[in-house]
């Protein structure tokens, strides 16, 4: 769910990520609307008051709503749709382990029921067990194999965890039962271009601008196409053309600034997140992609403000959290960083980049014994975690166990050989070792990516020579 | 009477407690507050100004700067200055003549420009100063760096000095900058070290300028070739003999500022720190047969944490935690952060700047020092800072022309930012470059000069140092080299024990006074000094006085006839 992260793995845009979060009350509703449809031969009294229930949900008078539906599962204490409700409203009240154990009864009591399925899919999100998720969401298809959501959602949640192969076959199965579909197109499209086929990827998110010519997330994958093929310019025209779509959107701007981000092209992303956050300020989600887009300028300190605000909005926000504790470990306010990161590990022990920035944060501190601890905990959670085995490399040379430090920081090279402080690190160890035409060597390669660097980030001087005599 | 013992009996342990919590007890008293304060030309007398030879062309040398020195030159116990200036080149023909200057220290605050009379005027664009006793007669020398020809000015004793550049052999043709005055293979006699800057002339300068080509601006030393840097021997009979090549110095080409002489891996032997601007830095070990290995990669002291080489200006180097290591700073430009290397031994430093990091990260370091400012026993930090180019506020709002001064003092393992108690001057801004260290008036604490480029030079009178007690030691050598450069002195005072090597060169482009101020704290009495000569003889001295000047001389002991007059 990191945008800006170190790895050099491709994380799930924030866009895929936060969009999995859908808020439940919306799932609750659309379930209840399900519900209606799917609930079984009833009498009509217990029908009615079912459907008081929901009522009661849809104008939030959740008091009510919950006594009628505990006033119905007392004398039939099986009633599925009862427990579904009822459970959907304990996840909603964010009572997690109450809303699952109700859910599981009614799947239990009722394996067909496809609702509670779904809300179990959905709590599994909440739960952060997305393995769960999957297994939910297949058990929906398996009893509504033409269910739109629901292949939807587990094609998108494949295609966030890495299992783009499984994710395809999801949506051209999906696809076939539903030609043309616009959504399953841009969603095929986002998974061929991860996949690295950016032709194929081409291919479909113009099918589904075929099919709906107004379809941002298309125009944003082709976006991601043409930057891919370094053509920055028709990036930023489709770019321009989903923002002529949005409007005033916020969420599209969102969208779009989320994938201007992820495309490098900074003045745009901050553009478009700004305007998003002015139409909606009190969205979290919004503030910290801002922060982010910040962070890229760079301006730490107008990033910090962002995360800050979003933090402020949603005080357990990990996400949030651990940018915070990043920008301000950038800004070299270390007590400071702590505690951000300490939180964001307690709300989320498998997210490897907090253990990474303490690791950092450390170093600095020039506690190497400690920081090898925590960086050893980053590569663990992310073995391809290029920039942890580098930290990590570094820590070693600082403590003087060269062997180690070279395992570490020539697998950090490996990963990610475009890492000048890999080479850097790496030349002086050889230095170290007496090894002077292998230091030699990392030297020039540090010189080289230090060429590219400048060339692409010196911008602001031109050197113009005087004229041949 | 009986009651009123008892009722005392009762409130003594209670005032104790009370004095303890307050960190206060009979061992110790309330830590001095020092400041600088700026002696304005209308006192001091130096009215001299820096002209940088400022064009619309902008021509690289006019961003440097340049440098001063305190110096006893009429060896009259009082610290004289003496300041740089720029003059003609090939790009540069000034309407009226520019000349460095030398200021008499009157001994009263005042000063008294002796420059025509003395023969130092210069005459050429002038970098920096390095004072040195080179010929060992006792009067110290002068050399002057230059972008053109540098000068030797052989003090003749009586006021006046003689250009022997020439006759000496020490000329470093091309842009020099800082000079160190340092026994490099401790036959008694001072060698010279000068700092070759880039390959630059007039013909060579380029027009660097933005995308709108709206303005022209400084070009950055990265766009210029390197140079190597000169080591020059000292045969004695006034001659030198460039050993460059065979040392190994010309075989690491560079464009180098600061440059300090010091022993890093305690072996006897000084080794040199140099900072290199758009280059990794060199860190030249003396192998002890006249040759110099660089081993800046493997030290970690040559780039960045990234692996990119820096704009290193400043340097010095000093034990700063008193772990009988010597440990590096240099100073970098914008955006770079300054670096202070703690030394690991086996020639290994980590990068460990704290709050000298935070506070540092959009400014550009030139002279800086470190030096005991308030007499507790521990170096201190000075920093002058100024961004090099004029137009840099038309190109970003985060960094400005003129820099504020920083002070940091040492906490024991680290450094802290107390600039803000320590002056007015601290919160204006200055564009500068120089900066020596010296007490001008001999009250037993360190002030500052600092060179500004373009403009006046700023003197700093320390207030509040010598609350503390302290004791200055002149060290005059006969067997080691005339400015006893590689002596270890050791000190102990009230269950205080210190040491320091006494290195040659540091800041940029300036030379400080040779005089060893020892801070003692609140001990009112030192145990004794103990002095390890480079010539390898070792005094220790007991029974000494405090909060006075004493002249010390290898193998004699403390001579008859006082140091410097004490305030």
């Amino acid at each position: 769910m990191i945008i800006f992260s170190d790895r050099t793995a491709g994380s799930p845009t924030v866009r895929e990520g936060l969009s999995r979060q859908m808020p439940f009350l919306t799932v609750g509703l659309l379930t209840l609307l399900l519900t209606a449809s799917f609930v079984p031969a009833q009498t009509n009294n217990l029908q009615a008051r079912l459907e008081n229930a929901a009522t009661l949900i849809r104008e939030n008078r959740i008091a009510e709503a919950e006594q009628q539906l505990n006033t119905i599962l007392r004398t039939t204490p099986n009633e599925a749709t009862a427990l579904n409700l009822l459970g959907a409203i304990r996840a909603q009240q964010g009572k997690l382990n109450e809303a699952e154990s109700l859910l599981t009864r009614a799947a239990k009591i009722d394996p067909t029921f496809v609702p509670v399925h779904m809300n179990l899919a959905f709590l599994y999100v909440l739960k952060k067990v997305p393995e769960k998720t999957i297994s939910e969401l297949k058990e929906v298809i398996k009893l509504e194999p033409n269910n739109i959501e629901a292949n939807y959602k587990l094609a998108r949640l494949l295609l966030s965890r890495g299992q783009t192969d499984e994710s395809i076959v999801v949506i051209e199965k999906a696809n076939l039962s539903s030609p043309a579909s616009v959504i399953f197109l841009t969603l095929l499209g986002d998974a061929y271009f991860k996949k690295g086929n950016a032709d194929k990827a081409a291919e479909n998110y113009l099918l589904a601008l075929a099919a709906h010519k107004d379809n941002p997330d298309a125009m944003m994958g082709l976006a991601k196409v043409s930057q891919s093929r370094g053509d920055t310019r028709t990036a930023l025209a489709y770019l321009s053309q989903a923002k002529d779509v949005a409007g005033n959107a916020p969420e599209v701007l969102y969208g779009i600034g989320v994938t201007a981000l992820g495309l490098g092209i900074f003045d745009e992303a901050l553009s478009d997140l700004e305007q998003a956050v002015k139409l909606k300020p009190d969205e979290p989600a919004y503030l910290i992609a801002l922060g982010a887009a910040w962070l890229k300028k760079p301006d730490l300190f107008a990033g910090e403000q962002s995360f800050r605000r979003a933090l402020q909005l949603q005080p357990d926000n990990a996400q949030a959290q651990m940018y915070l504790g990043y920008v301000l470990y950038k800004q070299k306010k270390f007590s400071e960083a702590k505690p951000y990161l300490e939180k964001t590990i307690k709300a989320d022990s498998k997210l490897p980049e907090p253990f990474y920035y303490l690791g950092l944060i450390l170093q600095e501190e020039n506690e190497d014994e400690q920081a090898v601890t925590f960086l050893e905990k980053a590569i663990a959670l992310s073995a391809s975690f290029a920039n942890a085995h580098v930290a990590l490399g570094a820590s070693y040379l600082k403590l003087k166990d060269y062997v180690r430090a070279q395992r570490e920081l020539e697998l950090g090279a490996k990963l990610n050989p475009d890492d000048s402080k890999a080479h850097y690190q790496l030349a002086v160890l050889y230095a170290r070792l007496k090894d002077p035409k292998r230091a030699q060597a990392e030297m020039e390669i540090v010189e080289r990516l230090k060429t590219i660097d400048q060339q692409i980030r010196e911008g602001d001087t031109f050197v113009i020579s005087p004229n041949p005599r | 009477m009986h009651t009123y013992h008892r009722r005392n009996l009762r409130l003594a342990p209670a005032l104790l407690l009370l004095l303890r919590l307050m960190g206060i007890t009979s061992a110790q008293t309330p830590k001095p507050n020092v400041t600088f304060e700026e002696v304005p030309a209308s006192k001091s007398g130096i009215t001299w100004v820096h002209n940088n030879a400022h064009s619309a062309d902008r021509y690289l040398p006019e961003t440097v700067g340049a440098g001063c020195a305190f110096l006893d030159y009429d060896n009259d116990g009082w610290m004289d200055i003496y300041l740089v200036n720029s003059g003609p080149s090939d790009f540069f023909a000034p309407n009226a003549p520019l000349r460095n200057a030398l200021y008499h220290n009157n001994h009263d605050g005042t000063f008294t420009n002796v420059t025509d009379k003395a023969g130092v005027a210069g005459g050429t664009f002038g970098m920096g100063v390095a004072a040195g006793d080179y010929d060992g007669d006792g009067w110290v020398d002068l050399y002057v760096t230059s972008y053109g020809r540098n000068i030797l000015y052989h003090n003749n004793g009586n006021g006046t000095f003689a250009d022997v550049t020439d006759k000496a052999g020490v000329s470093a043709p091309g842009w020099s900058t800082c000079a160190v005055w340092f026994d490099y293979d401790n036959d008694g006699k001072l060698d010279l070290f000068v700092s070759s800057f880039v390959a630059y002339e007039k013909s060579l300068n380029i027009l660097c300028t933005d995308e709108g080509m709206s303005r022209r601006y400084y070009c950055v030393p990265r766009l210029f070739k390197p140079r190597p840097s000169h080591l020059f021997h000292n045969d004695g009979n006034g001659k030198f003999t460039d050993v460059s090549k065979e040392s190994g110095i010309a075989d690491s080409p560079g464009k180098s500022f600061g440059a300090v002489a010091t022993d890093v891996d305690n072996d006897g032997l000084m080794d040199l720190f140099v900072a290199n601007d758009t280059m990794p830095n060199f860190l030249f070990i003396n192998k002890g047969n006249g040759k110099f290995e660089e081993v800046g990669l493997a030290a970690g002291v040559a780039y960045s944490d990234a692996g990119k080489p820096r704009s290193g200006m400043g340097v010095d180097a000093a034990d700063y935690d008193g772990d009988g290591w010597q440990d590096l700073f240099v100073a970098n430009i914008d955006r770079e952060v300054f670096s202070l290397y703690h030394n690991q031994k086996d020639l290994i430093f980590t990068d460990e700047p704290g709050e000298i990091g935070t506070a540092t990260q959009m400014l550009s370091g030139w002279g800086l020092r470190f030096f005991d400012y308030d007499n507790d026993g521990d170096p201190d930090l000075f920093l002058v800072n100024g961004h090099p180019d004029d137009f840099i506020e038309m190109r970003t709002n985060r960094v400005k022309y003129k820099e504020p001064l920083l002070m940091f003092e040492n906490t024991g393992r680290a450094f802290k930012n107390v600039s803000a108690q320590s002056g007015a001057a601290f919160s204006k801004e200055f564009s500068g470059r120089g900066m020596a260290t010296g007490d001008f008036d001999n009250d037993g604490d360190l002030d500052v000069l600092i060179s500004n480029n373009g403009e006046a030079p700023l003197l700093l009178h320390n207030e509040g140092g010598n609350k503390n007690n302290w004791l200055g030691l002149q060290l005059v050598a006969t067997k080691s080299n005339p400015a006893a450069v590689g002596a270890t002195i050791t000190w102990q005072a009230g269950g205080m024990k210190r040491s320091r090597l006494k290195t040659a060169g540091g800041s940029y482009l300036s030379s400080h006074d040779p005089r060893e101020i020892l801070g003692l704290g609140a001990a009112k009495k030192i145990d004794y000094v103990e002095i390890r000569w480079p010539s390898g003889k070792i005094e220790k001295l007991t029974n000494l006085p405090i909060n006075t000047y004493l002249k010390v001389i290898e193998g004699e002991g403390i001579a008859k006839s006082g140091a410097s007059p004490a305030k």
